[in-house]
C-alpha cells in the first residue's frame, strides 16, 4: 500500500497563502466609523482622531457633533479650548481648510455671527436677502446656545450673540428702510 | 365702543404718542450731543456718523414742539378729569333728562373739543419737525451703515472692542422694537446714553435705528390722526349739540391720560443675562 504523504513544504506555502489571503481580506474592510462610547471629552477627541485618520474623515460632521454631545455632558468652560484644539488638529491634518474650520470654531463658541460674512454693501448686498440672513442668523443662534452655554457654560457670551442677534436686526430693519427710501 | 368712540380713540390716542416720545427725544438729543463731544477719538475704530450735528438739532426741535404740545394737553386733560369726575360724584350717567347733566355734559364735550384743537393746531408743526428729524436720520443710516459698511463690519461695530464690553456690562439693554410703550423704550435710550458715557459707535447704531423706526412710525400716526381729528371734532360738535356725553369718549380721555401720565401696569421688561455666568479667559486662534 502505497503511503500518500504531504511534503511539509506545501503545507507550509498553503498556510502563508491563507494568511495573505486573511490579512489581505482584512485590509480591504471598510472602517465602521462608529460613535465614539466614552463619555469622556478628552478621550472621545483621541477616539475621533484615530477614526479621522483611518478612513472615516467623510464623517467629520457627524463626529463634530458627537462629540459636542459628548461635552453638553460635562459642560465646562475648558471645552471651548478642547474644541479648538481639536479643529487645529484637523487642520494641521489636513481634513479641514482653515476656513472650515474657523466657521466650525465660530459658528458654536463665538459671539459673532458666520452668517454676516460677506463682502459688498448692507444695502447692495444684506438688504435684498435680509429675510435669509436674519433665518441663517436665527439658526446659528441655535447652534450658539449649543456651544456656548450647553458645552462651554459660557452665559455672557450667549447672552450677547442674542443681543446682537436682536440689534443686528433692528438696525437692518431700520437700514433698509432707509435704503429703499433712497432709491 | 361704538363706531364713533373707536374713531374718536383713533384719532387721539395716536397723537399723544409722539408727544411723549418726542418730549423724551428732547433729553435724548442733549445727551447724544454730549456723548458726541465727549467720545475720544479712538484710532482703532472707526468712526459712524450717525448723529451729526443737524441731526441733534433737529431732535431738539422736534422735543420743543412735543413738549409744548404734552403741556397744552396735561392742563386741558387735568380738566377733563375734574368735570369727569363731578359727573360721575353727581351720578349724572343715565340721567340724560337731568339739565344739570346735560350742562355738565356740555361742559365735557368743549374741554374734548379743546384738546382736539390743540391737537390739531400743534400737529402741523409736529409733523414738519418729525419728517426732518425722520429724514436726516434715513440719510446717515444708508451713507453710513447701508452703503458704507459689509454685514460683517456692521457686526463687529455692534460688538464693539473689548474694552467697551466690559464697561458695557453694567448698562441697561435695548430689546429692539419689543412692542413695548414707546415711552417706556425712550426712556431705556436714555438711560442707556445717560449711565454709559463714552461708549463706542454700537450704540448708537442701534439707538439710530430705533429712533429711526419711531419716527417712521410717528410721521404714519401723524398723518392719519390729523386726517381723523376733523370727523372726531364734527362728531362732538354733534354732540354737543344733544348735550350727550357718551363713554367712549371717557374711555378715550382715560386712554390719553394712560400715555401721558404713565401706566403702572406695564412696566418695561428687559431681559437678563442668565444666572450663573462664567468668567472666559480662553480665546481661541480660531477665533475672529
Amino acid at each position: 500500500m502505497t503511503n500518500h504523504r504531504i511534503p511539509k513544504s506545501l503545507i507550509i506555502v498553503t498556510g502563508l497563502m491563507i494568511s495573505a489571503l486573511l490579512v489581505t481580506s482584512c485590509a480591504s474592510t471598510k472602517p465602521t466609523c462608529d460613535t465614539p462610547q466614552t463619555r469622556n471629552l478628552t478621550t472621545a477627541i483621541n477616539s475621533v482622531e484615530n477614526s479621522l485618520m483611518n478612513g472615516c474623515h467623510a464623517h467629520f460632521d457627524r463626529y463634530y457633533d458627537d462629540l459636542l454631545t459628548i461635552a453638553e455632558g460635562d459642560p465646562k468652560p475648558e471645552n471651548k479650548r478642547e474644541f479648538s484644539e481639536f479643529l487645529v488638529w484637523a487642520t494641521d491634518k489636513g481634513l479641514l481648510s482653515n476656513r472650515q474650520a474657523q466657521d466650525h470654531y465660530n459658528r458654536y463658541f463665538n459671539v459673532k455671527f458666520m452668517s454676516l460674512k460677506g463682502d459688498y454693501n448692507n444695502c447692495s448686498h444684506t438688504c435684498p436677502n435680509k429675510q435669509k440672513v436674519l433665518f441663517d442668523m436665527q439658526r446659528e443662534l441655535s447652534d450658539k446656545e449649543r456651544g456656548l452655554l450647553r458645552v462651554s457654560l459660557d452665559n455672557d457670551g450667549y447672552y450677547r450673540a442674542d443681543e446682537l442677534f436682536q440689534e443686528v436686526e433692528l438696525v437692518l430693519e431700520a437700514t433698509c428702510s432707509a435704503c429703499s427710501a433712497g432709491r | 365702543m361704538n363706531k364713533t368712540g373707536q374713531r374718536l380713540h383713533a384719532a387721539i390716542r395716536p397723537a399723544t404718542l409722539p408727544s411723549k416720545i418726542l418730549t423724551s427725544l428732547l433729553a435724548l438729543s442733549m445727551l447724544a450731543l454730549a456723548l458726541l463731544a465727549a467720545r475720544p477719538a479712538s484710532a482703532n475704530t472707526p468712526t459712524i456718523r450717525l448723529f451729526p450735528t443737524t441731526v441733534v438739532e433737529d431732535l431738539r426741535h422736534t422735543g420743543n414742539v412735543a413738549r409744548d404740545m404734552e403741556t397744552g394737553l396735561q392742563e386741558v386733560i387735568g380738566r377733563l378729569d375734574q368735570q369727569q369726575q363731578l359727573y360721575l360724584e353727581s351720578k349724572c350717567e343715565g340721567a340724560d333728562n337731568d339739565s344739570g347733566c346735560q350742562r355738565l355734559a356740555r361742559q365735557i364735550g368743549a374741554t374734548y373739543l379743546e384738546m382736539l384743537t390743540i391737537m390739531e393746531e400743534r400737529l402741523p408743526d409736529m409733523e414738519h419737525t418729525v419728517n426732518n428729524t425722520r429724514l436726516s436720520l434715513e440719510k446717515n443710516l444708508r451713507n453710513e451703515i447701508g452703503r458704507k459698511m459689509t454685514p460683517w463690519t456692521l457686526q463687529e461695530t455692534l460688538v464693539g472692542t473689548a474694552e467697551a464690553k466690559t464697561t458695557q456690562q453694567a448698562s441697561p439693554t435695548l430689546r429692539g422694537r419689543s412692542g413695548m410703550r414707546l415711552s417706556e423704550r425712550f426712556k431705556q435710550y436714555y438711560q442707556l446714553v445717560a449711565t454709559s458715557g463714552s461708549q463706542g459707535d454700537q450704540s448708537l447704531a442701534v439707538l439710530a435705528s430705533d429712533i429711526y423706526l419711531d419716527m417712521q412710525e410717528t410721521s404714519l400716526l401723524i398723518e392719519r390722526t390729523r386726517q381723523e381729528i376733523a370727523r372726531a371734532t364734527l362728531m362732538e360738535q354733534l354732540n354737543q349739540s344733544f348735550g350727550i356725553i357718551t363713554p367712549e369718549m371717557m374711555e378715550v380721555v382715560g386712554g390719553v391720560k394712560t400715555i401721558l401720565f404713565g401706566d403702572e401696569d406695564s412696566q418695561a421688561l428687559v431681559a437678563g443675562p442668565p444666572p450663573g455666568s462664567v468668567e472666559q479667559a480662553y480665546r481661541s486662534p480660531l477665533e475672529q
